[in-house]
């Protein structure tokens, strides 16, 4: 069950995740309102990433042809439901949604997507790193509230993860225990 | 539902698993599943279900699950089948996305929510297998 996963692969994948964790980490703060530790921060960098992830697709989508473009459409879509969700969250505790970036602003920062193969992959590895935070959001969020949001919004991710792998020709699930961990 | 103790939140997703490693078995034995698809969902499974009693470590009361009438119903075909165990393994990814934000132990959360995003990606496998849209 488990993938052969060449060297290169591992390399691309790994530079991919740095890009993506450039995406988040460069957006500013919310600039207003609630006290630290209510989860405003973490509900920032979840939205960043989830902005950069709708960028990202519409890159993908540059590249793709039939199902496979198809199936990253709907999965745009489920990122875009998930952004506004943040930025309902953010708003509902006092704060104001961090501005983002362009989505030429975004694209500088992503590998250049030359085939469907190419979006492919790092559209999977833009699923492993949204699952991972997800997952920390959901141990981090001191709000049941907030956890609940992040459980709801990882269990479509791992749905999205899934569908990238099969996508690929992969197994949906290679191992019992999916952690998102390159 | 918010003052369920982490050992009841356990002891349902426990028996959401059970429920699944029955239903796959059944399958297998039945021929209601590819052979490969169904050996790797139910071996996922039954790690699942380990996992999920190691953490309760003998301080619930599983209850033992009995095949339902919707499982026997669905054994006739692998297209029944494969639409019982979507809705089955949906239902227990909601679970998860329900119970594990309440664990008051963090340490459970991570974790356990693993074990949703695997259920998430058997929800993938099987719509794969038969061949409808992999996202809604």
């Amino acid at each position: 069950m488990a993938a052969h996963v060449t060297r290169r692969e591992a390399l691309g994948g790994a530079a991919a995740a740095l890009v993506l964790a450039s995406c988040g980490g460069g957006d500013p703060p919310p600039a207003s309102g609630p006290r630290p530790g209510s989860g405003i921060a973490l509900l920032g960098s979840l939205l960043a990433l989830e902005r950069a992830s709708v960028a990202a697709y519409g890159a993908c989508l540059g590249v793709l042809t039939g199902d496979a473009r198809t199936e990253v459409d709907a999965v745009r879509a489920q990122e875009r439901s998930h952004a506004a969700a943040l930025e309902k969250a953010i708003q509902e505790l006092g704060g104001t949604p961090p501005p983002g970036r362009s989505r030429a602003e975004y694209e500088r920062t992503f590998p250049v997507l030359r085939t469907g193969a190419d979006a492919l992959r790092f559209a999977q590895d833009l699923e492993e790193r949204q699952v991972r935070a997800y997952l920390e959001a959901v141990t981090d969020f001191p709000a049941l509230e907030l956890r609940l949001t992040a459980a709801g919004i990882c269990a479509d991710e791992a749905t999205h993860l899934g569908a990238m792998r099969v996508l690929r020709g992969l197994p949906a699930a290679e191992a019992p225990f999916v952690t998102g961990a390159l | 539902m918010a003052d369920r103790s982490d050992v009841d939140l356990l002891v349902d997703l426990l028996a959401r698993e059970q429920r699944l490693v029955a239903a796959y078995e059944a399958a297998l034995r039945r021929d209601a599943i590819d052979e490969s698809l169904g050996a790797t969902l139910l071996a996922h499974e039954r790690r699942h279900v380990a996992a999920v009693e190691q953490t309760l470590a003998g301080r619930g009361n599983p209850t033992a699950t009995v095949p339902s009438p919707e499982l026997t119903a669905a054994l006739g075909d692998r297209h029944s089948f494969g639409r019982y165990a979507i809705q089955l393994e949906n239902e227990t990814v909601g679970a998860y996305a329900d119970h594990v934000p309440r664990l008051r132990d963090p340490k459970l959360r991570q974790p356990l929510g693993s074990i949703m995003v695997c259920g998430g990606a058997h929800v993938v496998a099987l719509k794969d297998f038969a061949g409808i849209p992999l996202v809604d």
